[in-house]
């Protein structure tokens, strides 16, 4: 269990071919730590900034990933047809034959000349805006024209204007940071000479000098670094998120050549350019030698060099082609569900468009063909034109024509039955609701000094309908930081009082030089067991407390860096590693007491309770997953040697020798699973030491192996095993990677919410099982089915079966009606590799539907996106991916929804996501109430919009079946343009930003309400069709209830509209007022106004002399029967709605509308609620 | 927007959480309207509610009803079809031909005054199947040459009637052109003529305003196809009420337009003859032509429809009244309660 995230995980067949390849090749520079010289360096104390690095080679993960027995065949031939050649430091060589993408990188989407036909380009791909542009064009016809020309094309206009404003200012942004990124300068030998040269204009075969905390340009193959041994540490923060350091090697027949003073020359045959940033495959030839190159020579573009002074590679991919850029699969252009259905909606929508103009350019051909003897003279239709010396027809063009005429037409006056407000509606609504959103000071982090950010703005309501949740682990559940907590030492817990170390002196320091030199990290320490540490006696146990620390501090592959601080007399220790594991483990012996101060590859310096102790590293066996252990071979001052081992119980007790002990062994075991059970991470130590003739017989064995061509990892391992058993046990350890604050709580309301959380990790199995249990994912009660295989067949076996178990389970479950048992799926990386993208995906999709919870653990970043596909693609169902690391944007991309965390881990994550927020806990505040309300409030502005124009419309087309099917309006065009526009817009917009149905306590109170986004229950086509008919009602009602009263009198036309117009804005209004919950000053003033604005706009248009309607309202207000039809349509058009509305509210309540109840009683709710555990309701 | 290797800058430069205290928290200023707590009244209807809004309803609707169905009771209105009388009888054509020509088309009608009729008695006409609302015909006429003298010749939108003879009608189009031109005289019983007032039947504001006080009629009904009235040239437009009248197009294909006035009563059982010019043409497209006489109430015009709209809908909300009554003390359910809540409802099925 040293490792914490493996760097190299093998996501594909070809991965454990590139390791094991690696691992043969490694042999070349893994120099082996030879006894004898080491003892007779001199033991120096004094610590320079750079010793340690003079051949800690043994870091490389690659050597210990899934390195399989029986693999001897060492050098994979690369496909002649698929390499890429480089010519090393010959760039014009290497580009002659085939271009080489260069390594300017373009994400912006326009230029200059290209925005305005592409923006428009992609603006109209929104079906709904062409059918906008091809309606204004019809206009424009002069025998269409039915508006005019400003009041036809205004609305569309205004709509691809603002869109793209806004597109331009994204793209603006974007250009700006490629510009940084292309002009960066790195430093490339030109003629024998390193010189700046802009990353942009680097090409593949040019090399690269890369300098201390520089960032990489492109991707490189490590020729030589400051080291001599040709060791380079890179930083993959904005690759895979990882913080810590990891080796790159150089090869060694290039790393002694200094570029610049010697000719480099040679040739790289790389494989094609391919998004698998844990692979890499290629051989070079150099000096006639062949040597392959794996993935631990490659730097990879957006790594960071650190701790090491400067390294040269050549360039082998660039631009486009660098694994970082093909790793960013372009972000899709979401679309929020809630809007596909809306366009589905839409279509229908059409169709009654279709219908309605079919039925009247059909009518009207009737009525020409009926009276087409008569048209000629007949006084409104005139058909001849007799001013002319030649009578003709005037704009008559014959019936065919007509009828098709009309049908255009019908379109042009029915237009906003689709309607276009909506779409800049939503798009102001959403606005509004990130505003809230990021303005809540609930998604606050008050940690990290970040808000939310609401990153992309088309989503919003999604978030009110999600099902499945994945989230990465590391950073995200957890905040990353590994820290000490108990530790149980030859039977003796030691989980007692803990001191914090802050304040005071600061916890355990040494002196050197005048200087105090402390850890970095402050570890809280047991004050019985630091007590017992600093005591040094002969005793049993203090000896074996000193045991267990020394194993603590010496076995481990960290680095300790020491690091100034503004206090001149302080330095901190940073200990630097692959695994926070270990890098706790060797903090909290610090604090003990045991202060590792310094590591070459040889020896080891611990500062033991102020004393210096050198011990001389003899050996050391890596951590690999098989054996789930690594050890180390120390060599004492007094030249005795003993072996210390640490890893995972499971192994540990298989080598400890029970005999010795058993009582002990026994007390451990208790701990440990009491440790476990808490969520911690346990280590298991032991120690034996070896005797002369063990020790030398290891030490031939060793050499042998670590200098072995073929299978060197095998046969290292078989030394490992060897040596590694009778160990007596020392003591194990519980790691804490703590949870962030609230995520058992948050993950709980989660659940309840009937969202399905999936937990997606790199981590190794049994730090996600851990981790599942402390934030409550994981309960004992649970059956848990664990997948972990290395073939497809077995993956096929082990899922089969898995399927027949759940089944019963399930068939069990509901037999007992207890909620509480259930399935959880633990599933890893390889077997997902086989698995994924096969027809297993079905099955594997059955299974992990049945569970209650999924772990993926040890997964590569694309599997995470396969993983959500395999979700996305067989349901309907909505998913959230949120992640903190670069490892997780294809995840996040791939969801329906993804949320960054924007932690400690780069700026990738949120870069990527939809949402970016600082904590875990936030996902709840933001799915169950922002989310809840969006979904809401958009999905009833939406029916409320179509209701709205389809009304407008059905009113307008019975009109028309009342002017021999000519499309008159009585209604006047401005009217008709400012409807959608002035007269019912802001209140649909305040509504959908502002109203909320249940208050934030209920909905965090009961996170079940969040059930009714899931489903679709304030949008969905039966409610459409219930508006419709009700629009249909409304529209018969506001139509001729004014026709019947008015029929065989004086009305002229423009009076009957302006009743027809106010009547229609009123019931439209009313109706919006109904359905509001909460009435704020603002949506008073809103819905009220509309109605006053309406009035106004009434009153101006008709004050205009040159218009028909001249003085029409004030003439119709005078007359009674105006007010008296007024207020009986208000009433008769609302009857059947709220009649409903009262029915459903009271025989078939949801769960909305008695929690809305609730909160407004709230006596009775108290009454219930006595008992009930107040939960998740965030503090501020 | 992802671009993988763009924030470098930031990953480097960036101050970890080493830093000192932010200097400035970027935490949201706290305000009752940016975390939505603005205070708001949330209305539930509750059962009281209902029931009372419909019986509000009930009773507000059903005494307008009955209001409004006295007022149209106390209407009095007499109607007279004439276009069948007082053209020869037969075929479509024949009418045609005859109401085209130059014949003398005075035609007396006799009508019957059913009940006291209380002056003011407004005098309409009224057609039938005559769509006033006509696409083509509702644009064919000029807003602006009516209330401006300069505007003249603002005649674009007035096709096919916009000039004759190559010179510009005012005023143009067809609504203008196809001004109804039938008169009618009346006299009592004992043949005492009753007095038609036309002054005032048109809208002071449109007088005022739209029909230009210098704009006077010019080249009109002088092309070859006569469409009705003629004009009297000297007199201004805004004092051609008729035209006025006319000009503000109905909204329904059968409408009334105000004739003019009687200003004395009539009693029940007087006979009042009618002698009529029958000029306008509506037989070549079957409309149908209509002498109304008719008193007004607050209300307008004859017309039962609102009052029974009003007493429907009085009624239906008085039934739903008692019905949600009984549903509600048959049915009762406590507003807010829990255990009515989905999951608490079938426990561990959601």
């Amino acid at each position: 269990m040293t490792s914490n995230r493996p760097s190299l995980p093998t996501p594909g067949s070809t991965g454990s071919d590139l390791s094991s390849s690696t691992s043969s090749n490694n042999s070349d520079n893994n120099q082996i730590p030879n006894l004898h010289s080491l003892q007779n360096s001199s033991s120096q104390l004094s610590i320079k900034s750079n010793s340690w690095r003079a051949s800690v080679n043994f870091g490389s993960k690659g050597v210990s990933v899934a390195d399989s027995e029986g693999f001897s065949i060492s050098r994979r031939e690369i496909n002649e047809d698929d390499a890429r050649l480089v010519y090393v430091n010959d760039p014009l060589k290497t580009n002659e034959t085939f271009e080489f993408c260069g390594n300017s990188i373009r994400t912006g989407k326009y230029s200059v000349f290209t925005f305005l036909p592409r923006n428009l380009f992609e603006q109209f791909h929104r079906v709904a805006y062409m059918y906008f542009l091809i309606i204004a064009i019809l206009n424009q016809l002069p025998q269409l024209a039915v508006f005019g020309r400003g009041a036809s094309i205004l609305p569309l206009a205004s709509v691809l204007f603002v869109t793209a404003v806004k597109d331009a200012y994204e793209d603006w942004r974007r250009h700006k940071a490629d510009k940084i990124e292309n002009n960066r300068l790195s430093s490339v030998l030109v003629n024998d000479q390193f010189q700046h040269k802009r990353s942009k204009d680097i090409q593949v075969g040019e090399i690269v000098k890369v300098s201390a905390d520089e960032t990489i340009p492109c991707d490189i193959v490590v020729l030589c670094t400051s080291d001599p041994t040709g060791v380079a540490y890179v930083q993959t923060i904005n690759l895979d998120g990882e913080s810590n350091l990891k080796t790159r090697y150089a090869k060694q027949e290039t790393l002694s050549r200094v570029p610049g003073k010697d000719v480099i020359s040679g040739l790289i045959k790389c494989e094609k350019p391919n998004r698998n940033i844990y692979g890499f495959q290629a051989n070079m030839e150099v000096d006639g030698k062949r040597v392959s190159l794996g993935p631990s020579n490659i730097i990879l573009r957006g790594c960071v060099i650190k701790n090491t002074d400067w390294a040269v590679g050549v360039a082998v991919y660039a631009g486009r082609e660098t694994k970082a850029m093909l790793n960013n699969s372009g972000a899709p252009s979401k679309r929020s569900r809630l809007e596909t259905h809306m366009n589905r909606e839409i279509i229908l929508l059409s169709f009654f468009l279709v219908t309605l103009c079919i039925i009247v350019s059909a009518c009207a051909g009737f009525w020409l063909r009926r009276h087409q003897d008569e048209l000629d003279i007949m006084p409104f239709y005139r058909r001849k034109d007799y001013s002319k010396e030649q009578v003709e027809n005037y704009n008559y063009y014959g019936l065919g024509m007509e009828i098709f005429f009309s049908f255009l037409m019908s379109v042009i006056v029915f237009q906003i039955m689709i309607p276009i407000s909506l779409y800049i509606s939503m798009e102001l609504v959403r606005v509004g609701q990130a505003y809230f959103m990021i303005r809540d000071d609930k998604m606050f982090d008050a940690a990290s000094n970040t808000r939310f950010q609401c990153r992309a703005l088309n989503i919003n309501e999604d978030l009110g309908q999600i099902k499945y949740v994945f989230s990465d682990k590391t950073g995200t559940l957890t905040e990353n930081k590994m820290e000490f907590q108990f530790a149980s030492i030859s039977g003796v817990d030691y989980s007692g009082e803990k001191i914090e170390f802050y304040g005071e002196q600061g916890g355990y320091n040494i002196q050197v030089d005048g200087q105090v030199w402390r850890p970095k990290m402050k570890v809280q320490v047991d004050s019985k067991l630091l007590k017992l540490s600093k005591t040094r006696n002969d005793t049993k146990s203090s000896k074996e407390i000193y045991d267990f620390f020394l194993a603590l501090a010496a076995c481990n592959t960290i680095v300790p860096i020491v690091v100034n601080t503004s206090n001149p007399n302080e330095k901190l220790i940073d200990y630097q590693g692959e695994s926070p594991d270990e890098q706790a483990l060797v903090y909290a012996a610090a604090a003990y007491g045991f202060m590792l101060i310094e590591r070459t590859s040889g020896h080891i310096v611990i500062d033991i309770q102020g004393e210096r102790q050198r011990f001389n590293v003899l050996g050391m066996h890596e951590f690999d997953s098989d054996r789930k252990r690594m050890s180390v071979i120390l060599g004492y001052p007094d030249s005795t040697v003993k072996v210390f081992v640490k890893g995972a119980d499971t192994t540990m007790f298989k080598v400890i020798d029970e005999s010795l002990n058993l009582s002990v062994v026994k007390s451990t075991e208790n701990h440990l699973h009491s440790y476990s059970s808490i969520g911690l991470r346990t280590l298991v130590v032991g120690m034996r030491a070896l005797s002369i003739a063990e020790f030398d017989t290891w030490q031939t064995s060793y050499e042998i192996a670590s200098t072995a061509l073929m299978g060197r990892a095998g046969l290292l391992r078989k030394v490992a095993v060897n040596i590694e058993n009778n160990l007596s046990l020392l003591g194990a350890s519980a790691i804490e990677d703590r949870l962030q604050k609230g995520v058992p709580e948050a993950i709980e309301s989660l659940r309840k919410a009937g969202i399905k959380v999936w937990v997606l990790t790199g981590d190794k199995q049994e730090t996600a099982i851990s981790i599942g249990y402390s934030s409550k994912l994981l309960t004992s009660k649970m059956m848990q089915i664990i997948i972990n295989n290395n073939s497809k067949m077995s993956c096929k076996k082990s899922l089969e079966d898995a399927l027949v178990t759940s089944r019963k389970l399930i068939n069990v479950t509901r037999a007992s009606e207890d909620d509480a048992s259930s399935v959880a799926l633990i599933i890893d990386g390889t077997s997902l590799v086989y698995i994924l993208d096969s027809e297993l995906e079905e099955q594997l999709f059955e299974l992990a539907s049945k569970c209650a919870v999924v772990l993926c653990c040890r997964v590569a970043p694309l599997q995470k996106a396969g993983i959500v596909a395999l979700i996305k693609n067989r349901t309907d169902d909505m998913t959230l991916a949120i992640g903190d690391g670069a490892n997780d944007v294809s995840m996040i991309q791939m969801a329906d929804v993804g949320v960054g965390i924007s932690g400690q881990e780069g700026r990738q994550a949120v870069m990527a996501s939809d949402f970016a927020m600082g904590q875990f806990r936030f996902l709840v505040p933001l799915m169950l109430v922002h989310g809840h309300w969006n979904y809401q409030r958009m999905a009833y502005m939406i029916l409320y919009n179509f209701y709205r124009n389809a009304l407008f419309v059905f009113i307008l087309f019975w009109y028309v079946l009342y002017t021999g099917f000519t499309l008159t309006t009585s209604i006047t065009e401005w009217s008709s343009v400012l409807y959608s526009v002035i007269y019912t817009a802001i209140p649909t917009i305040v509504v959908g930003i502002l109203d909320k149905d249940l208050s934030r306590k209920s909905l965090m109170t009961y996170p079940q309400l969040y059930g009714s986004g899931q489903r679709k229950e304030s949008y969905n086509a039966k409610l459409f069709w219930v508006t419709m008919v009700d629009t249909l009602w409304q529209s018969v009602v506001v139509f001729f209830i004014p026709l019947l009263a008015f029929w065989e009198s004086d009305i002229d036309s423009s009076s009957l509209g302006d009743l027809w117009t106010l009547a229609v804005v009123f019931i439209v209004n009313i109706h919006l007022a109904m359905d509001v919950i909460r009435w704020t000053w603002i949506s008073h003033a809103s819905i009220w106004g509309s109605i006053i604005a309406t009035c106004i706009c009434v009153i101006i248009i008709d004050a205009i002399p040159a218009l028909p309607g001249y003085w029409a309202i004030f003439n119709l207000a005078s007359s009674g029967l105006f007010w008296i039809c007024l207020l009986g349509i208000l009433i008769a058009s609302m009857i059947p709605r709220f009649i409903v509305k009262m029915f459903m509210q009271h025989c078939k309540p949801c769960d909305r509308q008695i929690a809305r109840e609730a909160e407004k009683f709230q006596n009775a709710m108290e009454i219930t609620r006595n008992g009930e555990i107040e939960m998740n309701l965030p503090h501020r | 927007m992802s671009n993988a290797t763009a924030p470098t800058n930031s990953t480097s430069t960036e101050p970890m959480d080493t830093s000192a205290p932010a200097r400035y928290s970027k935490r949201p200023k706290y305000s009752r309207f940016t975390q939505q707590e603005l205070p708001a009244c949330k209305p539930i209807l509750t059962p009281r509610w209902v029931i009372s809004t419909f019986m509000l309803v009930t009773i507000v609707f059903v005494p307008i009803g009955i209001a409004s169905l006295f007022a149209s009771r106390d209407v009095v209105e007499i109607v007279d079809r004439y276009d069948d009388s007082c053209a020869p009888s037969g075929s479509r054509t024949d009418k045609v031909r005859f109401i085209q020509s130059t014949a003398d088309k005075t035609c007396n009608r006799t009508l019957t005054v059913p009940k006291h009729m209380k002056q003011p008695i407004y005098v309409y006409y009224q057609l039938d199947n005559f769509y006033q609302n006509h696409r083509r015909y509702v644009k064919s006429r000029s807003d602006q040459q009516l209330r401006n003298r300069n505007k003249e010749n603002d005649v674009s939108t007035c096709k096919p009637e916009d000039t004759a003879h190559g010179v510009t009608i005012v005023p143009c189009g067809l609504v203008a052109w196809s001004m109804f031109n039938d008169t009618f005289r009346f006299s009592g019983s004992n043949n005492v003529q009753l007095p038609v007032t036309k002054r005032g039947i048109s809208w002071k504001s449109d007088r005022d305003h739209k029909f230009g006080k210098d704009v006077f009629p010019k080249n009109f009904q002088n092309g070859s196809l006569i469409g009705g009235a003629r004009l009297n040239e000297s007199i201004p437009l805004s004092e051609q009420e008729d035209l006025i009248v006319w000009m503000r197009t109905a909204a329904l294909p059968t409408f009334r337009k105000l004739y003019g006035k009687i200003e004395v009563d009539l009693q029940a059982g007087d006979t009042i003859n009618v002698v009529m010019q029958n000029n306008y043409n509506t037989y070549s497209f079957n409309g149908k032509k209509k002498l109304v006489l008719s008193t007004a109430s607050w209300l307008g015009g004859k017309n039962n429809f609102i009052g029974i709209a009003y007493l429907a809908v009085g009624g239906l909300c008085f039934v739903l009244a008692i019905a949600f009554t009984i549903i509600y003390l048959v049915k009762p359910r406590r507003l807010g309660d829990p255990s009515y809540l989905s999951w608490n409802r079938n426990p561990g099925g959601h």
